[in-house]
């Protein structure tokens, strides 16, 4: 694996866009936040798609239609990565049937995850979710929650020897089993590691990125907005007047650009079911980010709240 | 944390879908509750076998079709829980096969929590989930849904004779914990009374086991 510095890692970072923030109605314009994946250094927008429960919709056809809406304005304003899991209900199903529908699929960076016990069952269910979402081969799949991971990581390697998948990663979330992730991370020749990271769940700045980026490990972020608890927390209180100089118009946009300006961060995976919902992610692609004085700043105000 | 991947909104609408691909099977499963509850009133020869009969064709039916083949679109969870369900109908069909216990109401405690109970769920959970919004199609049918068909159970439980089979109350007892939660983390307020119904009826079962 292809170990880089945290300087290098940086060096490494997509250029970040210096114009204003476009107008939230119309889909993105100028330069995107984008980040190099470390083993490869390709460049993959530093906001994608998470799906877990909005995109659990069954067969219902309204329902599934606004998904499909949500896809396409993610598509619109530049978006690559969407994630998933065979744990997630019907979720996979329903990106499979929006990828169906949607412009601009061809950027789809696909990542879902093996949630299973036993090789045969996990190498069944990763073929299953790959008709679900109707393409040729994932471009990652990651080990969810580490279920069975010393059974699954052989499985993994193989598919990647044989260019069956193009990168792999393991996930937790929540803070759980950060040991055994750390250890996997030292020992395992992986590409991505997903966990959980926000203003207020911080527990990872002192162990997980640090460790990604000597590593040269992709970092994806879950649960930006803590399900929502953040935001709806923030709602109720204006925006301080100092977020413009990070060219934050809404909560989303600054909660998110708090993650995605971390060094180590890869890209973060806020999940919505409502198209508003989904350009205030993606706005926050553009502008400019904090560093770490404004970074320290921005935990400071939210804990204050 | 929230612990269902699932929004009520979904919820609601799998039930949409649910009723709708298996309508009339919402009548047929009426029908069949008020003649057991009629049997239970004035019970003749054959009640001992019929009611069983009739609970495990629900408990089947909802373990097969409502979990196994709709529930599970949306959460992992109906695969365990139709296992369960199946199981129940097992043990009823079981019962129904050995026909020992009959089900007769009785004016005590138990006859009329058992009496009460099985009309909670013909008539007051569908009227509860009606006022608070939860209207055909997006409604939990009786019999075809788990909940009234676990509160019917109850109350069909509590009426039979003899020793309470509190074997048999165990996967109800379970599921009214399970399916209750769905006060809190979806916001379905007419389960509240799935939830009174099994901390009730089981405890009334365990009393009358006993005697």
């Amino acid at each position: 694996m292809k170990q880089i510095t945290r300087r290098t890692f940086v060096r490494s970072l997509g250029a970040v866009a210096t114009m204003p923030v476009s107008s939230m109605s119309d889909a993105a314009t100028g330069p995107i936040l984008t980040r190099a994946i470390p083993s490869s250094g390709e460049q993959i927008p530093a906001i994608g798609l998470g799906t877990w429960i909005t995109f659990n919709v069954g067969n219902d056809e309204r329902l599934r239609a606004d998904r499909t809406r949500v896809m396409q304005t993610f598509f619109d304003h530049g978006g690559r990565l969407i994630d998933s899991s065979p744990m997630y209900g019907s979720s996979e199903a329903m990106i499979g049937y929006g990828l169906a529908r949607t412009k601009n699929r061809d950027a789809l960076f696909s990542a879902t995850k093996v949630w299973t016990m036993f090789k045969p069952l996990g190498v069944s269910q990763m073929e299953n979710s790959r008709g679900l979402w109707g393409v040729e081969r994932f471009d990652l799949l990651q080990i969810h929650n580490l279920l069975d991971w010393s059974t699954h990581i052989k499985t993994l390697k193989a598919m990647k020897a044989e260019r069956r998948v193009r990168y792999i990663g393991i996930t937790t979330s929540q803070g759980w089993r950060h040991g055994d992730m750390e250890t996997i991370m030292r020992s395992e020749p992986i590409d991505f590691v997903q966990f959980t990271y926000n203003v207020v769940d911080r527990e990872v700045e002192e162990r997980l990125l640090p460790l990604a980026a000597e590593r040269g490990l992709a970092v994806i972020i879950n649960r930006p907005f803590q399900e929502g608890v953040l935001i709806a927390r923030m709602m109720g209180h204006p925006l301080p007047q100092w977020a413009d100089e990070i060219d934050c118009k809404t909560w989303a946009q600054f909660l998110l650009k708090f993650i995605i300006s971390h060094p180590a961060v890869t890209c973060a995976i806020p999940a919505t079911r409502r198209v508003d919902h989904m350009k205030e992610n993606m706005a926050a692609l553009q502008g400019r980010l904090p560093d770490a004085k404004m970074r320290a700043r921005m935990a400071r105000h939210v804990q204050n709240v | 944390m929230r612990s269902l991947p699932f929004t009520a909104d979904v919820f609601l609408s799998l039930f949409e879908t649910y009723n709708r691909a298996i309508w009339p099977a919402q009548v047929v499963a009426y029908v069949l509750g008020i003649a057991v509850l009629l049997l239970a009133l004035r019970p003749m020869a054959a009640t001992g076998r019929i009611v069983p009969a009739v609970l495990s064709a629900y408990w089947l039916w909802n373990g097969v079709v409502y979990h196994l083949m709709y529930f599970l679109q949306i959460n992992f969870a109906a695969l365990g829980f139709g296992a369960l369900f199946v199981l129940q109908g097992v043990l009823f069909a079981g019962h129904a096969l050995r026909g020992r216990h009959g089900t007769r109401f009785r004016a005590d405690i138990f006859g009329w929590s058992g009496l009460s109970l099985a009309l909670l769920a013909l008539a007051v959970y569908p009227l509860l989930g009606w006022l608070a919004g939860h209207s055909w199609p997006r409604a939990a049918m009786f019999g075809v849904a788990p909940c009234p068909t676990v509160i019917f159970t109850f109350g069909m439980l509590l009426m039979a004779e003899g020793r309470a089979p509190l074997l048999l109350a165990v996967i109800p007892f379970v599921w009214s914990l399970i399916g209750g939660s769905a006060v809190f983390l979806l916001g379905i307020p007419e389960d509240l009374s799935l939830l009174l119904a099994g901390v009730v009826g089981f405890g009334l079962l365990v009393w009358k086991s006993r005697r």
